[in-house]
């Protein structure tokens, strides 16, 4: 087909409606925004695409080109929800994507070409539709960012010390100040940013809630974790954790069935364990951890997943831990002068092992019952 | 194509009237694809006589057979139907338009207007006409002589054949002749372009229409009118500039004359109304109809290769299907 510029721009926003539609009905059910903003995203991509590049780079358009283009803006609405820090679920996303995109293929060409005589001469134009059509899926996406907007969670600006423990038990943005005495979060939704936490049985505590998020906190003086979460889904990012010895810097556990949850970019000093994940799905990139007494980083208790680019100094045993029926993915990790094994798997668990660099540190190994893939 | 257009569109049978001198809607069609033993045709999937585009003859092939493979060559852009395959949809279009019930047949020679349109040879008035007149005649080369056969007309080959031009019909009398154990020249001024279909794609929608008309109509068509033919067809074979004089046989894939000037009806047209020719081409509106003939209150229309100036791949299954949307379009105005 060769679609004139307002050809591919209405056919795409048909192609959308649907989608749309069923995305409304999707986050108005689950009570998540994100179906909605993927499918905005998906036909955000689309348009800046069909205006930027395809219009004038694909004066003709074959069939089969479908499968490369719509790979080309899977890959853009991927990074875009990762840049814009959308928490969609990776599985379900691109599902939703797929299906929108197999949907847009039978619309564009079966039911655009049955429902309208010249739409394949017309270069996927809809005719007195396209407007009408235009107007539909705008005033859809201006209706739900309306109600995102009025709806979202309020915005809460600390400023000087604050006593604590605060208990934070709707959604919500926490933002700056200092907690003395910890933060204990039982709310889906909440985001906790540029916030120091000093002291607290743990520093911060989050109980069965998900959707949470830790951005650029700085916790120390903690009785038990820096930063403790159970049976909750949580990211956390650049986040500055200080454990004494008897503590752990971040553990975040049993919640196996609660979607991954992520710990990336944060420096953790000292206590017994860096960072641990028990029976959880997650992931542990880009961190720093010096002085854990015993394991700086560790995944047990039958958990899934990566660890990955991190840099382990200095742990007095283990530098990452992979335990009991876990299934670990260890990659390009820097593990610099460790007393005990650079990697160790134990108890049937078995550890993947890709470009680890090991200085002054005894190489990786394993109990009898567990393996190491290199 | 314009019969089951309007059908689909809603015109009722007895609003319609086809005056045709053969009561096969492809029977000229037929004739001359016999003639050249074509087996395949160069349109693609949709070039087939139903009103939409889908479901496209590779829908329906995998569909009847079961087989998706016609469905990927069309993805692909590398399906082409066979010769059977469009003649079957046509009888198809045929029999569901209810085209024998329209028919009259019998060859026209005149269309005039009259307060309330137009009248065919008498008959009438009718509001909408579209004139769907098909190619004027074969077109010969200056120096016929005895040796010469059209390649349009039925023809066995000779021992030494020469081919005189070098389009697509040129293409499939080389593998005719040397099929059937002739020894062939290709007789041809210029060399052909290979491209699958007799136009760049993007002419067929608006897309390319909209360039094509802000541009020099006629110079386009001049230099699109080059001889073409798919790449799959091209065979080497010996080239000459003229026809040798051992040739046995002459076959002239010479095609179809060109110009409103060879076909009496319209050029009776011409002349009573002084309408506008550039070229040899009956300048159109640009939906096909003839101005200073049609207005609110009725319809001229011209399909085929007469309407080239309104849409250059006019003469192609896709461009008749063009028209005829034009011309349902102009009906259900009425």
């Amino acid at each position: 087909m060769s679609y004139t510029l307002r050809g591919r721009i209405e056919t795409r926003l048909a192609a959308a409606a649907l989608p749309l539609a069923a995305a409304v009905v999707w986050s108005a059910g689950a009570r998540e925004w994100w179906p909605l903003e993927v499918a905005a995203l998906m036909l955000g991509v689309g348009l800046v695409l069909d205006a930027g590049a395809y219009h004038r780079l694909l004066p003709y358009q074959p069939g089969w080109a479908a499968v490369p283009l719509g790979l080309l803006e899977l890959g853009f609405v991927l990074w875009c929800t990762r840049a814009l820090r959308i928490g969609a679920p990776y599985e379900p996303a691109v599902a939703f994507f797929f299906l929108a995109w197999l949907w847009a293929q039978v619309l564009g060409h079966a039911a655009l070409p049955l429902a309208r005589f010249e739409y394949a001469e017309d270069g996927g134009e809809l005719g007195r539709g396209g407007a009408p059509l235009g107007v539909a899926v705008a005033l859809v996406l201006i209706a739900a960012g309306g109600v995102a907007w009025f709806t979202r969670p309020p915005t809460v600006h600390l400023h000087g010390v604050v006593r604590g423990p605060l208990v934070l038990d709707h959604a919500q943005t926490l933002v700056g100040g200092v907690v003395t005495g910890g933060i204990v979060v039982t709310a889906d939704d909440v985001t906790i940013r540029d916030v120091t936490v000093l002291g607290g049985d743990n520093g911060i505590e989050i109980r069965e809630a998900q959707d949470v998020r830790l951005e650029r906190v700085r916790v120390s003086g903690a009785r038990e974790d820096a930063i403790n979460a159970r049976q909750s889904s949580v990211q956390i990012e650049d986040c500055v954790v200080d454990a004494p010895p008897g503590t752990q810097g971040i553990d975040v556990s049993f919640a196996m069935h609660h979607g991954m949850s992520m710990v990336e970019g944060c420096v953790v000093h000292g206590g017994d364990v860096g960072i641990t994940m028990h029976t959880m799905m997650g992931d542990i990139r880009e961190n720093v951890v010096v002085g854990a007494r015993h394991h700086g980083i560790e995944l047990t208790e039958m958990s899934m997943g990566k660890v990955e680019r991190n840099e382990v100094r200095g742990t007095r045993g283990v530098g990452i831990y992979c335990g009991d029926h876990s299934v670990c993915e260890v990659e390009r990790n820097r593990l610099v002068g460790g007393a005990g094994p650079g990697v160790l798997a134990f108890y049937y668990a078995g550890a993947e092992l890709a470009h680890n660099v090991f200085v002054d540190t005894p190489p990786a190994a394993h109990s009898p019952d567990s393996t190491l893939t290199r | 194509m314009a019969h089951t257009t309007l059908r689909a569109g809603g015109v009722a049978p007895d609003e319609i009237v086809v005056f045709g001198a053969d009561a096969d809607p492809a029977g000229p069609w037929r004739t001359r694809a016999t003639a050249i033993r074509q087996t395949h045709m160069r349109s693609e999937s949709d070039g087939h006589p139903f009103p939409r585009t889908f479901p496209g003859l590779a829908a329906r092939e995998a569909a009847r057979t079961l087989d998706p493979w016609p469905l990927l060559l069309s993805v692909a852009d590398r399906y082409r139907p066979r010769v059977g395959v469009f003649l079957d949809a046509v009888d198809r279009a045929r029999e569901r338009s209810g085209w024998d019930d329209s028919l009259r047949v019998g060859r026209t020679f005149l269309v005039t207007t009259c307060h309330k349109g137009f009248r065919v040879d008498g008959d009438g008035p009718y509001r909408h006409v579209l004139l769907a007149l098909g190619h004027p005649g074969l077109a010969w080369p200056d120096d016929r002589d005895a040796r010469c056969v059209h390649a349009y007309e039925p023809h066995e080959y000779a021992r030494k054949v020469a081919v005189v031009g070098a389009g697509m019909a040129a293409a499939t009398e080389w593998r005719n002749a040397r099929a059937a154990g002739a020894e062939v020249v290709s007789v041809r001024r210029r060399e052909p372009v290979l491209r699958p279909l007799n136009l760049p794609r993007p002419l067929f929608t608006k897309r390319g229409l909209d360039e094509y008309r802000r541009g020099d109509r006629a110079a386009f068509l001049r230099a699109f009118s080059a001889p073409s033919y798919p790449r799959e067809l091209h065979l080497d074979v010996p080239v000459a500039p003229a026809v040798p004089d051992d040739a046995e046989q002459v076959v002239c894939a010479t095609g179809f004359l060109r110009g409103y000037a060879h076909d009496p009806l319209l050029a009776r047209l011409v002349d009573e109304h002084a309408l506008a020719t550039v070229d040899g081409l009956l300048v159109l509106n640009d939906n096909a109809t003839v101005p200073g003939l049609t207005d609110d209150t009725r319809t001229l229309a011209v399909s085929g290769v007469h309407a080239q100036w309104s849409f250059p791949a006019a003469d192609t299954l896709s461009g008749m299907r063009w028209v005829a949307h034009r011309l349902l379009r102009r009906c259900r105005t009425r």
